[in-house]
């Protein structure tokens, strides 16, 4: 039997030559196993591939949505501290959500659901319509953590510097509080939630409205008087009690 | 046929300049509100793309709030300080009296019938309307521009949510400009029956004689009577320039319309 005899400090191994097929078989069972894998994640791209390898190198983020986790996240305790957040009976499924590391934990189906599949308002902002950003790029990768979770990059303690800042260089904590996803001026309850901005714009509104109320009657009558004879005149007086008899005698 | 001189042509170059910019202001600024809109779109390429109508936008914005500062400028010097207040308050300037008031109520009676025309100076009502409606709207448009312009510098000064506030009034203010001067100014201004197919004093600086004593009796009478009629006649531009004075206003007309009913056509897609 063939030995090979291995130099130092490996000199006391000897491998037989069974030893060696069976290795060699180990290993390419192995590889078998894990290259192609490799391969595929060029397929199936993971999120932890596409992530590393495209967006960041390149700045250029898919369009389509971020992929569920694979591993149940930590979770800080979910219930609501009563002297952090006031609950209201049907807002605490939402509320409580805010402070969560996995902010979409326990949703059924959220494998088959998109962002905009149940965030539809929000896919309506300046920043998705005209800047083309997707979800991902400031909520960042599954698991996303509610915007109050102490260790969000939304939270508005850093969001400035890790989030806004990746775009507009520069960015201030006051800068974070511009409202991407703003509420909708139309909207009653902005009133309560966005004061300044509802009553700005119904104050435009009016102001507008007004103008063309006193403006576009003015205008189209005034088109219409130009093609009536300069001599036009309403009798009114005509139409007027009393005035019926003289016009009769005329 | 001869004509008296009513804008100089300064006057007649910050309403140029205040043309131009407006029209590019207003198809920049709806390109940008429309392009999630395929219409948007189309505008936006006509510019070069998204980013570029910003830019457009930023930039001749500030050329706006420049011709502006020299306007006041040109005012300022203009003024005759030693005759003041009655210099600033006579028929010759755009400061509202009280009797554009009067004038106003019996132009509105002519439209309905009840009374003759009321008899203008120099500058009627609407013309002062005009004119200080513009003043404000760049106030507005150039003041809260100016401070969209650069956010982020903008919030260390005030909150960033003001940037929500202020980019709807900017909004709001610019619907209401454009719509205001794309269908009432133009309407009394060139299509109207008396002024139909274009008023050019804007472009000649000039108003012929007889069409002046019919609209503005009081202005000519006064000027007669100051001695100073002669002062002010012109002759008529030729008819090379005519013809592009129209050319130039038809197609400012037909772009600025062009605008005006593609954003209201494509209204509801920006409500989503």
């Amino acid at each position: 039997m063939t030995e090979v005899i291995l130099h130092k400090p490996f000199a006391r191994l000897r491998f037989t030559r069974g030893a060696r097929i069976w290795t060699v078989a180990i290993v390419l069972a192995l590889s078998a196993v894990f290259i192609p894998a490799v391969w595929a994640q060029k397929e199936v791209t993971s999120k932890t591939y596409r992530s590393r390898e495209r967006e960041k190198s390149t700045g250029r983020y898919e369009q389509y949505e971020a992929k569920p986790r694979l591993y149940q996240p930590h979770i800080r305790d979910p219930r609501p501290r009563a002297e952090l957040i006031t609950l209201a009976p049907t807002a605490e499924k939402v509320r409580f959500r805010k402070y969560l590391a996995d902010s979409h934990v326990g949703l059924r189906f959220y494998e088959r659901r998109t962002c905009v599949s149940c965030h539809p308002q929000q896919a309506r902002s300046l920043h998705a319509v005209r800047a083309k950003i997707t979800c991902r790029q400031c909520h960042g990768d599954e698991p996303i953590a509610g915007n109050s979770h102490y260790n969000s990059l939304m939270h508005k303690r850093r969001k400035y510097a890790f989030v806004c800042a990746k775009c507009h260089k520069g960015s201030s904590p006051s800068f974070a509080t511009y409202r991407i996803h703003e509420p909708s001026p139309l909207s009653l309850t902005t009133q309560k939630t966005f004061p300044v901005l509802f009553y700005a714009f119904w104050f435009m509104v009016v102001l507008a409205v007004g103008t063309f109320a006193a403006f576009i009657p003015h205008t189209l009558s005034w088109g219409l008087r130009e093609f009536l004879p300069p001599t036009f005149r309403l009798e009114i007086r005509r139409y007027l009690p009393g005035k019926k008899k003289n016009n009769a005698a005329d | 046929m001869q004509q008296i001189r009513r804008f100089t042509p300064i006057q007649r170059g910050f309403h140029l300049i205040l043309m131009l910019t407006f029209v590019i202001q207003s198809a920049t600024g709806l390109a940008r509100m429309y392009v999630g809109t395929g219409w948007g779109k189309q505008l936006t390429d006509l510019f070069g793309g998204y980013p570029n109508t910003l830019t457009i936008h930023k930039w001749v914005g500030l050329l706006m709030l420049f011709a502006f500062i020299i306007h006041l400028i040109y005012i300022l010097a203009t003024i005759n300080w030693r005759g003041l207040p009655g210099s600033i308050y006579g028929p010759d300037s755009l400061i509202p009296r009280l009797e554009d008031i009067g004038q106003s109520i019996r132009h509105v009676g002519w439209i309905l019938g009840l009374n003759g025309p009321p008899r203008f100076d120099r500058w009627a009502y609407w013309e002062k309307f005009d004119y200080w409606a513009v003043f404000w709207g760049i106030c507005l448009l150039g003041g809260t521009g100016l401070i969209l312009y650069n956010p982020v510098i903008s919030s260390r000064f005030i909150p960033g949510w003001a940037l929500n506030v202020l980019l709807w009034i900017h909004r709001i203010e610019a619907t209401l400009a454009m719509a205001h001067v794309f269908l009432i100014h133009f309407f009394i201004g060139h299509l109207r029956r008396e002024n139909f197919p274009m008023d050019l004093v804007m472009f000649e600086g000039g108003i012929d004689l007889e069409k002046a004593r019919h609209e503005r009796p009081d202005w000519v009478e006064r000027m007669e009577n100051e001695g100073a009629l002669q002062n002010v006649l012109v002759a008529k531009s030729t008819l090379s320039l005519r013809v592009i004075y129209h050319v130039f206003g038809f197609a400012i007309v037909i772009g600025c319309l062009y605008l005006l009913v593609n954003a209201f056509l494509n209204a509801h897609r920006l409500m989503g």
